[in-house]
């Protein structure tokens, strides 16, 4: 389902060069559920955003789900990001003046799903998270792990076959944390393929196989 | 900018407040010899010139005669003296005297048979009769009873000779020589056909009382010249000048304006950074960031339009709200009568929309050209 062949990744600041990734090549099933770990710079959330076609890698092939990313439009790529993966950030990025509801609704209005479809599947994924009552509130009146419950809601307002997050629980205190992780292994029963990122070996222990990044590099 | 427009218009109002276009003719002393004769004879003036000149320059409009003399007047058991003049009916025409309700001007038949009928100024008029109508009331001038038929009614006046019109007293010419029997007479006052015939005209005077003073036409001592048209192309470039300089500071106005509003659409479009980062992440195509950055611009440019126009107009009204003190002839008569333009405001907003558009949608496509990362690395 995702395929990366020879992945770098390159930062230039000023006359400072940065290989963020050097060469990774990685092959992720349909239904795996995978735990990427690493100490900290060693190009974790670099290789999370290339594979959730946030960023472009400097070199390199990445095929999901048997289609060229570096051949898709800035169009193809966000309908991509829209409907083929979720992605949950470690700061949960809520937009802040949206409501709960609003903000579960944006991927569904992007995706140009009709009103009736909306509500119908916010409900649905307020209550799977536990936070139906809170559909009027902001973001900033929820607890960190509400929040992360609501970025995960958004993230899987269109149905996407893959979940990827970073550091989902990086934020989080360990019960809000295991909250997460209850619904992520739900998700993953259900036929999801998710990636995660975690720092955490408990969290990481709800994963079928981990992926271990250093300096750029995958370490077998 | 309103200020300037108003003090140019303004000031219009203010020198046809003297009358529309008009040339003033005053006797002189001859500073050339001319025909054997010494320089230094003093020219005058007499009631016959007015039909002479008018009868050989067929560009005059109207002309009419004007003596006057400071005299006591007494009516309603009091006494004050004020300047008295006698003309004719056609100095209403050229002079903007406009009566007050209930009253008139001198006419042509009280002139043509010397009634002994008087139109006052308005203070003249409450001077002697407080706030009570004096229409139909006497004054006595020099022992002779005179009726008073009208009074003139306010206005703004910045050009005089002997105090404003407020303070005079007009007397038909024939009933004014009962009181004043001097034979030669203060000054001829002339209304071109068009404007810009004045200096012709000016010309002519000069040839034809020349050739019956004998004097030299040349001669530019022996009769003096007020041009209003030509006062008013002088006064009207210093009014320019001050709305030009008022100008200068609308354009600064509007330089600081487009300033601000380019630093505060860029403060915005930072701040939305993030957020085109977000929902860039979440599937937003590129159409949906431009839309709803145009739209947002488009708002926030809407909201100030109105509010600048409703500020910018109400400061105007207020100000033209207040009174004006038409005793004072001060620089607050244009200051207080600013004139909203719709046409500058809208050349101000077009100029401010176009920058405003452009500092709006500048941030918005190059957030939703680069990498959904980088927009939303941005803290
Ligand atoms: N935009 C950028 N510009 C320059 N260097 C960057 C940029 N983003 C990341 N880097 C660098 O690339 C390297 C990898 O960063 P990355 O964020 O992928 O690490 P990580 O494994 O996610 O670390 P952490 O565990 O702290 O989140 C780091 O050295 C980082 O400083
Ligand atoms: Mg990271």
């Amino acid at each position: 389902m995702i395929e990366l062949q020879g992945i770098t990744k390159v930062y230039k600041t000023g006359s400072q060069i940065l290989e963020a990734l050097r060469g990774v090549s990685l092959k992720i099933g349909r239904g795996e559920f995978i735990s990427i770990m690493g100490p900290s710079g060693s190009g974790k959330s670099t290789l999370m955003n290339i594979i959730g076609c946030l960023d472009t890698p400097t070199a390199g092939e990445y095929v999901l789900d048997g289609d060229r990313v570096a051949g898709l439009s800035f169009d193809q790529l966000a309908a991509v990001r829209n409907r083929k993966i979720g992605f949950v950030f470690q700061n949960f990025n809520l937009l802040p003046y949206a409501t709960t509801w609003e903000n579960i609704e944006l991927p569904m209005l992007f995706d140009g799903k009709n009103a009736h479809k909306r509500k119908k599947r916010i409900s649905e994924l307020l209550n799977a998270v536990g936070l139906y009552d809170w559909r009027d509130h902001r973001p900033s009146e929820l607890s960190g792990g509400q929040q992360q419950r609501i970025a995960l809601a958004r993230a899987l307002a269109n149905d996407p076959p893959i979940l990827l997050a970073d550091e989902p629980t990086g934020n989080l205190d360990s019960r809000s944390g295991e909250e997460i992780m209850a619904i992520l292994t739900e998700l993953w029963k259900a036929g999801r393929t998710i990636v995660m990122v975690t720092h955490n070996d408990r969290i990481a222990s709800y994963s079928q196989r981990i992926i271990r990044l250093l300096d750029g590099m995958v370490q077998d | 900018m309103a200020f300037g427009q108003g003090m140019t218009i303004q000031f219009k109002v203010a020198f046809s407040g003297l009358g529309e276009t008009l040339i003033m003719v005053y006797g002189g002393q001859t500073s050339l010899p001319f025909e054997g004769l010494p320089k230094g004879r003093p020219i005058s003036l007499y009631p016959e010139d007015v039909d002479y000149l008018k009868e050989r320059i067929p560009e005059i409009l109207r002309i009419a005669p004007e003596s006057y003399n400071y005299l006591q007047v007494s009516a309603n058991g009091k006494e004050i003296n004020r300047t008295v003049h006698g003309t004719t009916a056609e100095f209403a025409l050229m002079r903007t005297q406009v009566p007050r309700l209930g009253g008139r001007f001198l006419n042509a038949d009280d002139v043509a048979k010397g009634r002994k009928v008087a139109f006052i100024g308005w203070k003249v008029a409450g001077d002697l009769f407080g706030s009570g109508d004096p229409v139909g009331s006497q004054i006595i001038i020099n022992r002779i009873p005179f009726t008073v038929i009208g009074v003139l009614q306010k206005k703004i006046q910045d050009s005089m000779y002997q105090g404003p019109d407020a303070d005079q007293i007009y007397l038909p010419f024939y009933a004014y020589r009962q009181i004043d029997n001097r034979r030669r007479i203060n000054q001829v006052h002339i209304q071109p056909r068009e404007a810009a015939q004045s200096k012709l005209i000016e010309a002519r005077v000069r040839t034809l009382l020349g050739r019956k003073n004998r004097f030299d036409p040349d001669d530019r001592y022996a009769l003096s010249f007020w041009n209003t048209i030509e006062d008013a192309k002088e006064g009207m470039a210093i009014f320019k000048g001050i709305e030009i300089f008022l100008g200068i500071i609308g354009a600064l106005t509007l330089l600081i304006g487009a300033v601000g509003v380019t630093n505060l659409m860029y403060a915005l479009a930072k701040e939305r950074t993030k957020e085109i980062g977000i929902k860039l992440a979440i599937g937003a195509r590129r159409r949906v960031i431009v839309q709803q950055f145009f739209l947002e611009t488009l708002f926030v440019f809407a909201k100030g339009t109105f509010w600048g126009f409703i500020v910018a107009f109400n400061i105007v009204h207020i100000i033209r709200l207040a009174p004006i003190n038409y005793d004072s002839f001060g620089i607050e008569a244009y200051l207080l009568r600013p004139e909203f333009s719709l046409q500058i405001f809208a050349a101000y907003m077009a100029i401010l929309g176009v920058l405003v558009f452009l500092s709006g949608i500048f941030p918005a496509l190059r957030a939703s050209r680069s990498n959904p990362i980088e927009s939303l690395r941005y803290e």
